[in-house]
């Protein structure tokens, strides 16, 4: 508690101008005059610079504040009232009904926990599959670029684009996913999307396809920071080419995974697009249902504003859960 | 990154400190063009919203046959009101999903369009439940239009009573299109199958006597299956029975029976039936890959838009079981109050509810005309055929995979049943037939 109260402070003082700061020598700023945040909003008005700087932050601040966090208090507010249709919410009877028949909801948990394997699975796979491929380029091979720009490509691609090019490959008759599996012994033919079963890997492994290689750019560049006088270092200590990543390389990626972490989390969140276009509706292939294709036909199928929005809500909170661990060890290490 | 900002803001410190006047006036300028900026921004949406001359009419008919017929409607008033200023927005998306969001978000926020094409019936009860629908019973419907519409229509136009809509077209649902090649070459004859499970046989013979699928069937949204129940329903049970079922007086055993039927029919699908659109099995069958086919007539509005031709190519009858029925589906175009051009769309709708529109937009659309005094030498043979048999049609049953049978939230309802529920087996008939019941209960 006292260290959110010291971080709030810092941010207010760092709103002002930097003279008032003295570092310490961890980079942490030492507030040297009045004390609590209210005193130092009041010195920062009274600041000269402070008030010059207003016309460039302040109304991108404004709009920010009304049409992102107005926008998200508003939709909290809708998901305390009650189902109306499409007229207006009375906005004087609130309570937390949309939230209780969300959780007694077989739907909501079955797309919940659709959303939670989703995003573990894609993100991990992900992570590893972009290590190693980015390992890989990274080792001086020949097309090196090429290479880059293929694993690449899918992720400049739509999911509007990439859905259709899936839902082709998944064909049962002539998809290329089961004429490869027609070649193998022992084998069948797969109905991928019919099958509640494997519908959802299925999905899954179409997103990894597209995302692995933003991974492998990330850690692509995380290598390339690692000055080469630790491979030599590993090598002249006679470590192998394994025991030289999984010791001395890997550990260093630490920061390029935990950013690639969280930008694949969000996407995950945000598979709504791919779901959608491959169907053309709202309801995805049984078995892949998440909860931003329930909040989405519980609005616009069913009408119920409300309780899409209390979805809508905890889909907010999920996202906020992913991202916020990643700014306060942005914050902590002074990188923001 | 930090560090480069932090380095930056201190460069600056110091060029304050030296008094650069110049900068600073650039700083200030910036500052002001960019709050007015900001207010010519909000002066700019408050002349978007405020009300304009122009008819801004969405519907769903962004390619196709339903373009051609949109397009060719759009001429005709243009020509009739010289001065209209229309501003049309195709949204397309199967089965009017994309269209719908965008509605229901316009009339939320008390920001509706002029106009849009809606499915008529049931469907508009969600916007008559929250006053979004001005009553056009004396501007629109006049005593010429309403003695012209056939009854079917212009009851689908009404809520409580009330005319809110205007019907353009009539789209009949219990359709069973034929690849006339294939099903000569089996020695199958459509006319003489008279139940929805005799049709079965006729599957079976045509797999075995040729190589071609027996039943095209798109599983890749839940409507087309919906729909197929509707018409099965129908044929084993009758109207009365399905009129029962859609106001939640229907029996679970009938429900059952008729997703059985469906049931038997998923063999003689297509192997890759949930990964295909209804238009790519159209193509199965106009190919030859397939012999029979369950669509709505707008399956007919994509043949007769190629050169696979009527009687030659292909050929129609009524769903087996469901001679004398007419199941419809049907578009019109709808009357939000709050209206933003009242005299414009008004101009609009009763050209919608005239001859002239009427004839040009079912032309193309490969539907008929709600009213009954259309002259239709015009029309393709298919066409007239349909109309003849409409006019002579004892019952005229509304389509439930459209939403004009039951409400939107109870189509939703019975679309996930479908979906989640039934795998096309004859094992998950039961919990089907108890979610559909429960879907339509009250």
């Amino acid at each position: 508690m006292r260290d959110l109260a010291r971080d709030a402070k810092r941010l207010v003082g760092r709103l002002g101008s930097a003279e008032d700061e003295v570092r310490a020598d961890g980079g942490e700023p030492v507030d040297t005059q009045g004390s609590g945040p209210i005193a130092a909003l009041k010195r920062n008005l009274a600041n000269q610079q402070f008030r010059e700087s207003m016309p460039f932050w302040l109304p991108a601040f404004l709009l920010m504040a009304l049409f992102v966090y107005g926008a998200i208090i508003w939709n909290f507010m809708l998901s305390l009232t009650d189902p109306v249709g499409l007229g207006s919410p009375d906005y004087s009877d609130l309570d937390f009904d949309m939230y209780v028949q969300a959780f007694t909801s077989d739907s909501f948990v079955n797309a919940t926990v659709n959303t939670f394997v989703l995003l573990v699975a894609f993100t991990l796979v992900s992570l590893v599959l972009g290590l190693v491929v980015a390992i890989l380029v990274d080792r001086n091979i020949r097309f090196e670029n090429t290479f880059r720009t293929i694993y690449l490509l899918p992720m400049s691609l739509s999911f509007v684009v990439t859905a259709q090019f899936w839902l082709w490959m998944y064909n049962f008759d002539n998809g290329v996913v089961n004429l490869f599996l027609d070649v193998l012994p022992f084998v069948d033919k797969v109905r991928w999307f019919s099958n509640p079963e494997l519908a959802l890997p299925a999905v899954i492994f179409a997103l990894i396809w597209q995302f692995s290689g933003y991974t492998m750019v990330v850690y692509l560049a995380g290598l390339r920071a690692i000055p080469t006088e630790h491979y030599e270092a590993a090598r002249v200590d006679g470590a192998s080419t394994f025991k030289m990543y999984w010791r001395v390389i890997v550990p260093q990626l630490k920061g390029s995974t935990i950013s690639a972490t969280v930008v694949l989390m969000v996407f995950a969140l945000k598979a709504f697009d791919f779901l959608y276009a491959l169907r053309g509706t709202y309801l995805p292939y049984k078995g892949t249902d998440i909860l931003a294709t329930l909040m989405m036909r519980e609005a616009f199928s069913n009408g119920h504003f409300a309780y899409a929005a209390a979805i809508g809500i905890m889909l907010f909170v999920l996202a906020l859960g992913v991202v916020a661990p990643y700014l306060t060890y942005q914050y902590r290490s002074g990188q923001l | 990154m930090g560090e480069s900002l932090t380095e930056t803001r201190g460069g600056m410190t110091e060029h304050d400190n030296t008094a650069d006047v110049s900068r600073r006036t650039v700083l200030k300028t910036t500052g002001a063009a960019g709050a007015a900026g900001l207010t010519g921004l909000s002066g700019c949406l408050s002349s978007l919203t405020g009300g304009t001359s122009t008819v801004e009419l969405l519907h769903g008919w962004s390619g196709g046959d339903g373009k051609a017929a949109f397009d060719s409607m759009r001429e005709g008033f243009e020509e009739e009101y010289p001065d209209a200023e229309l501003n049309v927005q195709a949204i397309g998306g199967s089965a009017n999903t994309s269209l719908n969001t965008k509605v229901q978000q316009r009339v939320k926020n008390d920001d509706p369009p002029s106009s849009w094409a809606d499915w008529p019936g049931a469907n508009l009860q969600q916007f008559t439940d929250a006053d979004a629908f001005g009553d056009i019973g004396d501007s629109v419907w006049t005593d010429e239009v309403r003695d012209a519409y056939l009854k079917g229509p212009m009851d689908a136009a009404k809520v409580d009573g009330t005319f809110v809509a205007v019907p353009t077209n009539i789209h009949r649902i219990n359709n069973l299109f034929y690849n006339k090649s294939v099903v000569e070459s089996a020695g199958v004859d459509p006319a003489s199958i008279d139940s929805p499970n005799a049709l079965v046989d006729a599957l079976e013979t045509v797999e075995s006597e040729t190589d071609a699928v027996g039943y095209a069937h798109s599983l890749k949204g839940p409507w087309t299956s919906l729909q197929l129940f509707a018409t099965v329903f129908i044929g084993q049970h009758g109207s009365g029975a399905y009129d029962k079922f859609i106001n939640g007086n229907g029996k679970k055993a009938q429900v059952a029976k008729s997703l059985e039927t469906l049931a038997s029919y998923a063999e003689y699908m297509p192997d890759d039936a949930s990964s295909i659109s209804f238009q790519e099995a159209g193509t199965m069958v106009q190919k030859g890959n397939a012999a029979f086919m369950h669509q709505g007539d707008w399956l007919a509005g994509m043949f007769q838009g190629s050169d696979f031709e009527f009687e030659a190519g292909w050929g129609h009858v009524p769903y087996p079981g469901t001679e004398g029925v007419y199941q419809l589906n049907m578009d019109s175009w709808v009357y939000p109050t709050n209206n933003p051009s009242p005299e414009g769309t008004k101009n609009w709708l009763k050209y919608c509810a005239s001859k002239d529109a009427q004839k040009r937009f079912n032309k193309q659309k490969g539907s008929i005309p709600p009213r009954s005094d259309v002259s239709m030498d015009e029309f393709p043979a298919f066409q007239t055929q349909q109309f003849e048999e409409f006019t002579n049609s004892d019952s005229q049953p509304p389509s439930l995979a459209h939403g004009l049978a039951v409400p939107k939230a109870q189509l939703s309802a019975l679309s996930t049943a479908l979906s989640d529920k039934f795998d096309h087996t004859s094992d998950t008939v039961d919990a089907t037939a108890t979610a559909f019941m429960s879907a339509v209960g009250n």
